[in-house]
């Protein structure tokens, strides 16, 4: 029997040229009973490739392995519960206050913020025209003792009516803020 | 993603392959598990992944090759302790040399090569994997494929022929 084809193949191998279904071949080949005497050096190799495949994992792995997934799937829900509430916690027109409908306060929470934003913007005015005042008082009382009265009384009349301009400014941006709450 | 469909069917490649990396079963099945266990905690992405074969086995060589390293070291340690104590070690001793006895000639030249050669021996003498297949799983080129698979079969090629000329 001619054996060139295969040797050809053994050759090919070891230069690794061969194909997957030509080293298929090689393995097939060796694993019949009579190998010709001058290839049986590499019969060895070749049924080791074979037989090397055949190798695995014992029977009780599979169940030994579920446990262990089951085991991960527990811990993971476990993990994965606080977040959930994290997550999908309600967004705030959900929630309830003493059992009561947080959209009964919303107007209330407005109308707070625009008490708010007011007296701030007002004390703010007033803390700065106070100021002003005091100064201008002083710088007259002290540069000049001999002003007439009747000038500082006028002074403090200009301030009074830019005090209630102030005072009307105020009262329009409460105006504005009542209207956008409305809209 | 089904665990029993989907995963758990690459088990036993995923095993021989962890195998002839660390060269010891149980740490080879730990590698398994672990492998099939982090697959299955990441199986949200694994739609996106092309060849999960190829990518559980990238995975598990990984995890081997990190537990190699670590067992090479404590293999230091051990080294270590036999001046210290050698009565104690010698069971163990003797069970290393019946695995090898048990494990054949040729396992015993691809084992002896080094890591990445025996592993690609693993992947296309073994598993049949193309070069393509394989350079994916090792992330290297196809080209070093080939090239490592050649010194692989050339280093087999010259024990077996070493072995026979002892032997005749």
């Amino acid at each position: 029997m001619d054996y060139k084809y295969i040797e050809q193949l053994i050759e090919s191998y070891f230069a690794c040229t061969t194909t997957l279904q030509e080293e298929q071949i090689l393995r097939s080949f060796f694993s019949q009973e009579d190998v010709p005497a001058h290839l049986a050096q590499y019969a060895n190799l070749f049924n080791y490739e074979t037989k090397a495949k055949e190798e695995v994992l014992d029977e009780d792995f599979d169940e030994r392995l579920m446990s262990q997934i089951e085991a991960a799937e527990t811990k993971a829900e476990e993990v994965e519960k606080p977040r959930i509430i994290k997550l999908a916690a309600r967004p705030f027109a959900e929630r309830r206050f003493l059992g009561i409908a947080p959209q009964v306060f919303t107007p209330f929470f407005k109308a707070a913020a625009v008490v708010a934003i007011a007296l701030t913007i007002g004390r703010a005015a007033e803390h700065a025209i106070g100021e002003q005042e005091a100064e201008e008082k002083g710088n007259v009382v002290a540069v000049d003792p001999y002003i007439k009265t009747s000038d500082v009384q006028q002074a403090i009349r200009v301030k009074d009516v830019s005090q209630a301009e102030m005072k009307a400014t105020n009262d329009s941006i409460i105006n504005i803020a009542t209207k956008d709450e409305i809209q | 993603m089904d665990f029993r469909h989907n995963i758990l069917p690459l088990k036993n490649i995923v095993f021989r392959t962890a195998l002839r990396i660390v060269l010891n079963r149980e740490e080879a099945e730990d590698i398994v598990q672990d492998t099939l266990v982090k697959l299955w905690e990441r199986r949200e992405e694994l739609g996106k992944v092309e060849n999960l074969e190829a990518f559980a086995l990238t995975m598990a060589r990984n995890l081997a090759l990190d537990r190699k390293e670590k067992m090479d070291n404590r293999h230091v340690t051990f080294d270590d302790d036999v001046h210290d104590r050698p009565d104690e070690n010698t069971e163990g001793a003797d069970k290393m040399l019946a695995h090898k006895e048990t494990t054949g000639a040729i396992a015993q030249i691809i084992n002896s090569l080094p890591e990445k050669q025996r592993t690609i021996i693993q992947l296309r003498d073994i598993e049949g994997k193309s070069y393509q297949e394989i350079a994916n799983t090792l992330s290297i080129s196809e080209s070093d494929v080939k090239v490592t698979l050649f010194r692989a079969r050339q280093a087999m090629k010259e024990k077996i022929l070493q072995k026979k000329s002892f032997f005749l």
